[in-house]
């Protein structure tokens, strides 16, 4: 991921950044995050438009909620009438949010529901302009002003990141040599078992690159994959 | 590890802790279903992750394989995949969020 220039790399941002790998890099980054700044959990939600039902449990993309919370929220509430879902539609200052504020009440007190204090949303976009927020949730009182200010900046730059590296279409970039392989494994028929076994690495990672394959060709499925494959003289 | 994995209360964990690669890989031969691999990066007698992970894999275990470790941002550790681990993870940072997230991401979507 080096593609960013030294102007971008500010602080120490770019020391765990630049050498995370996989949404599990990911995941540490921003749990050490939200730990270090006195929250317990964090999210990462995709915004879409603003009148589209939605559920939070789809639009975490990456979270280290306790299992089951959003799914349990999404049975009995509806995350579109929360007032912060609606903010972040409405603005894209960063904001706190508290259980006890006054006027989240009539069922639109999302942090309530879920069970938690204090709430920091940070809204972020990727590069091409896609719309997410990360979320801190905790039991703090409040967070200061330069806290606050820290947290946004970290947000910021650990999203980028993972948007670049996990969450940007690859459309059209080209295949890596260990992704070539794989594709030409297919076109024999392999089964992604027969994969791993074939190329040492676990099923997980052979479904993880296929999916990449999938969205760097531009198509659904694996038969199409391997007919533009061939049309695209990727593979013979 | 044990008192760790008790205080995951969202998945019944059964932990099976094997000291040397030697006894992992008996382990495995003997045909045990094994969901995921915690491996410690250094093992009995100087190995790293980069030859027992690979011996694992030569077992045929195509399951997922995490490498804990306190140096984790060492350079060496970039190349995880290339070795066909999964992911890794500082111990100082497995906690019962992280082994949730973890078996969300590796076991329970397959």
């Amino acid at each position: 991921m080096a593609t960013l220039l030294k102007n971008h790399r500010r602080y120490d941002i770019g020391n765990d950044l630049e050498k995370a790998l996989n949404r599990v890099d990911f995941f540490r980054i921003f749990h050490t995050m939200s730990l270090r700044f006195g929250f317990d959990h964090f999210g990462i939600l995709q915004l879409g438009n603003e009148n589209d039902a939605c559920m939070l449990s789809n639009r975490l993309t990456l979270h280290d909620l306790p299992s089951g919370l959003a799914e349990e929220y999404d049975k009995r509430h509806r995350f579109g009438d929360s007032l912060v879902y609606k903010s972040l539609h409405a603005s894209s200052i960063s904001s706190v949010w508290k259980a006890d504020d006054p006027h989240l009440g009539n069922g639109s007190n999302l942090l309530a529901q879920l069970g938690f204090d204090l709430l920091l949303c940070v809204p972020v976009s990727g590069i091409n302009g896609a719309r997410y927020a990360v979320l801190f949730l905790g039991d703090s009182d409040d967070i200061e002003r330069q806290e606050h200010f820290e947290l946004c900046y970290d947000a910021i730059a650990a999203f980028d990141y993972f948007y670049r590296l996990v969450l940007s279409n690859k459309a059209g970039l080209g295949l890596t040599p260990r992704e070539t392989e794989i594709l030409r494994w297919i076109s024999h028929g392999k089964t992604a078992s027969e994969i791993a076994l074939i190329v040492s690495v676990s099923e997980h990672t052979i479904n993880s690159h296929t999916a990449t394959i999938l969205k760097k060709l531009d198509v659904v499925n694996r038969t199409q994959m391997v007919a533009k494959a061939i049309r695209e003289q990727i593979i013979q | 590890m044990r008192a760790l994995m008790k205080k995951v209360t969202s998945a019944r964990i059964e932990l099976h802790y094997r000291e040397t690669i030697d006894d992992a890989l008996e382990f495995i031969r003997a045909g045990n279903a094994v969901n995921m691999v915690l491996m410690d990066n250094r093992l009995q007698p100087q190995a790293d992750f980069r030859e027992t992970v690979p011996a694992m894999r030569q077992q045929g275990f195509i399951g997922p394989i995490g490498v804990i470790s306190s140096s984790v941002a060492d350079p060496y550790f970039q190349k995880f995949e290339e070795y066909g681990a999964d992911f890794r993870i500082d111990k100082s940072e497995l906690d019962p969020t992280a082994i949730e997230f973890i078996l969300r991401e590796y076991v329970t979507k397959e």
